[in-house]
């Protein structure tokens, strides 16, 4: 993969992973400006919004309390903790896509395609709506357990078929049953607030706070770097099952360990933002076109800082065009990452065993 | 994949040939005797209880009181028949589409079609101010059929521009793709007008997203009725294209079918089904599916035996569906947790056919054979 752009290359590429590793300092620079980006997205999240506070206050309030106690707590009680949950949420997405992607071998895999992220919402959508007395924080626990019906699904599907498009048929049905649960469940149990329906369907940070970055945060500290520790097993997989088993791997075991790690930052997601659509499939493919390579190894990384980048980017959007309405940012990623999924699909020869 | 499935080979065809291959015409008087009696079923179940006699007695024109002459011939003896239509339509429209694309995960709701007659929906009643109310009336309902029509076929339309390649061929596995996609960018846009309905209208656009069958009326019967009579004998009409299609695009051109141009005229049948039936009982799902799916596995391969089965086959599943969701409550689910929790909604039958469908899918996988 050249670049991008490079249609026909790719198709080249897509027949034969280049699993060659992009030379270090390439890693090494686009790190250091998308840390950049990050960081400038993140300040600017803070910055905008109904009030609008400069920069240097910014830091002023973040660093000493600042003297305005409205714009102290604009900053630290709202934005603050709503562009934090952005980011561990961006960043979980990236690196939960790249593992799915590379361990399944299928360039469209993606926590919402697969129908995983409806078995995570339809477990919190059920204790959230029957009030079940669960310990504080321990709803990421709740959505990991449905998020894995639907991945052991899923692989279970991956002895069956290596086919993207049949895996992808299979994750839309899976989506739709949960959905309908998920519909069921708030119809029963809550008729007089079918609205809260919504927060399952579609994912959103609007008015989240340090609560929640505090559910969030354990399990993308633990979550993230345990992704990136697979990084060369990743790259196994990438081989192909057969070259990947000759290689001394155990491929089923290694798929579900990667599953499970994946679905659990995905969890995290789910339990505080609810379905934050396409951010785990754009995110990795916009970090290997940028490296020109396929190393999971050097991929992770790039495509956290990336999510990270995209979901805050996208929040920061989603609040400020329509203002004063805000848009959930998961309506935004969708409608910037489908058109992105359709490049993907451009890619995939169809009907031929991709991986 | 590129194999069609379910070729009955001619060595085994004696010994293999299944229960219905050998049984096609009792199977399906069966099943056409079914519908009659399970309408019936539908209709003496409910919450006003009214036994079988006195349902019968409405329906032939002697009712037992005005009351039961209102609730058997005005709200449930159109919602069986509504429900009936739909089920053959969804039935139709999945054994169209899974034979075109040679695929048996394929089902309606992947051409885009449900999804855009949904958001079309959505977009009425929550941004049209009075339209809720209008349409509120036990006796009206032909505006948002319509609409819905007229936003199915967007967007079907939409799924089909995106999938044409440049020699202006669809690859039908790239048409199934971009419809999930197309699906899940109109359902985000359906998500957000839900977000800003009030809780009348939100409780109304549930039963669109998921697709029920509560609340239809004659009206409702009137708009689905005219679009079936068109619809499905022309689909019959195509059998016999589809299945020279089914044997793939070469051999199909080497018998002197125009491929493109068949698939295209089946594609918009299958569209022109979904969207009647999305546009009148809501998104639905599994059942078109799942309806096929059951008439291939009792018939085999060739389609003048499976679309009429899937036909028959999948109206009875959402009328068993449907009584399913007219008869069930959970409500001891919600009882254990909350005992205030009132129980005043029912269950939408779409939500039952998910239910019920997914077993049915897992097993479809679990039999690597026939799906993968």
């Amino acid at each position: 993969m050249t670049t991008i752009l490079d249609a026909e290359a790719t198709e080249e590429a897509e027949k034969t992973p280049r699993v060659t590793a992009a030379r270090p300092r390439r890693v090494v620079t686009l790190g250091i400006i998308l840390v950049l980006v990050v960081a400038l997205v993140s300040i600017l999240a803070v910055m905008i919004g109904q009030t609008a506070i400069s920069a240097g206050e910014v830091i002023d309030i973040l660093l000493t309390g600042g003297d305005d106690r409205v714009k102290n707590v604009v900053v630290t009680e709202v934005r603050l903790p709503r562009m934090l949950v952005g980011l561990l949420a961006g960043a979980a997405l990236g690196v939960s896509g790249v593992m799915l992607q590379d361990a399944l071998g299928n360039p469209l895999a993606e926590p919402a395609l697969l129908g995983v992220s409806a078995g995570g919402a339809l477990a919190v959508a059920a204790i959230v709506v029957f009030a079940v007395p669960i310990p504080a924080g321990t709803l990421p626990f709740f959505a990991l357990i449905g998020g894995l019906v639907a991945g052991a699904i899923i692989i279970g599907a991956t002895r069956l078929t290596s086919d993207p498009i049949r895996m992808i048929l299979i994750g839309a049905a899976l989506g739709a049953f949960f959905s309908a649960l998920i519909t069921t469940v708030i119809v029963l149990a809550d008729p007089d607030n079918l609205r809260r329906l919504t927060r399952f369907l579609i994912g959103s940070i609007i008015g989240r706070d340090w609560r929640h970055v505090r559910i969030m945060l354990p399990w993308i500290a633990v979550g993230l770097p345990v992704g990136m520790v697979f990084g060369r097993t990743l790259n196994l997989l990438q081989l192909g099952d057969e070259l990947a088993e000759g290689l001394g791997l155990n491929v089923v075991r290694a798929r579900t360990a990667i599953f499970v790690v994946a679905i659990a930052l995905n969890a995290a997601v789910i339990s505080v933002c609810g379905p934050v659509g396409f951010v785990a499939l754009v995110a990795p493919h916009l970090a290997r076109g940028l490296l020109a390579t396929t190393d999971s190894r050097q991929v992770l990384p790039i495509a956290a800082l990336l999510g990270a980048a995209l979901v805050v980017g996208a929040d920061l959007l989603a609040r400020e065009v329509l203002r004063p309405a805000e848009l959930p940012v998961g309506v935004f990623t969708t409608l910037v990452g489908a058109p992105m999924a359709l490049y993907v699909l451009r890619r995939i020869r169809v009907g031929q065993t991709v991986g | 994949m590129a194999e069609p499935l379910h070729l009955i080979e001619a060595g085994t065809r004696p010994t293999g040939r299944p229960f219905a291959v050998r049984f096609f015409w009792p199977v399906l008087g069966g099943g056409l005797l079914a519908i009659p009696l399970l309408i019936g079923v539908h209709i003496a179940v409910g919450s006003a209880d009214i036994g079988i006699a006195d349902t019968f007695r409405a329906l032939f024109g002697s009712p037992a009181s005005d009351a039961h002459d209102t609730i058997v011939n005005n709200l449930r003896l159109p919602r069986a028949l509504v429900a009936v239509l739909a089920g053959a339509m969804l039935g139709m429209a999945g054994a169209l589409l899974q034979s075109i694309t040679r695929n048996p995960l394929a089902e309606p709701g992947l051409l885009g079609v449900t999804g855009g007659a949904v958001l079309a929906i959505t977009a009425y009643i929550v941004l049209i101010p009075d339209a809720s109310y209008r349409d509120a009336g036990a006796d009206s309902g032909l505006p948002i059929p319509l609409v819905g029509m007229v936003g199915g076929l967007l967007a079907g339309a939409t799924v089909y521009a995106l999938s044409r390649s440049r020699t202006g061929g669809v690859d039908p596995m790239r048409l199934i793709l971009i419809g999930v996609l197309v699906a899940s960018v109109v359902s985000s846009f359906a998500s957000l007008l839900l977000v800003r309905s009030g809780d009348y209208d939100t409780r109304r656009l549930i039963q669109w997203t998921v697709g029920s069958t509560g609340g239809r009326v004659w009206a409702h019967f009137h708009t689905i009725w005219p679009i079936a009579l068109v619809t499905l004998p022309l689909s019959i009409l195509a059998i016999g294209w589809a299945n020279v299609l089914q044997l793939g695009d070469d051999v199909a051109r080497g018998l002197g079918l125009r491929v493109e141009r068949t698939r295209l005229t089946l594609l918009v049948l299958a569209a022109a089904l979904t969207a009647g039936a999305v546009s009148v009982v809501g998104a639905i799902g599994f059942i078109g599916l799942i309806g096929p799916h059951a008439a291939r596995l009792s018939t085999g391969s060739n389609l003048r035996r499976q679309f009429p089965l899937s036909m028959v086959f999948t109206a009875l599943l959402l009328l068993v569906a449907d009584i399913v969701a007219r008869t069930a409550t959970i409500g001891w689910v919600a009882a254990y947790f909350d005992d205030d929790a009132g129980f005043t909604a029912s269950l939408p039958v779409g939500a039952t056919t998910a239910l019920l469908g997914a077993p049915f899918f897992l097993y479809l996988l679990l039999r690597r054979k026939t799906i993968l």
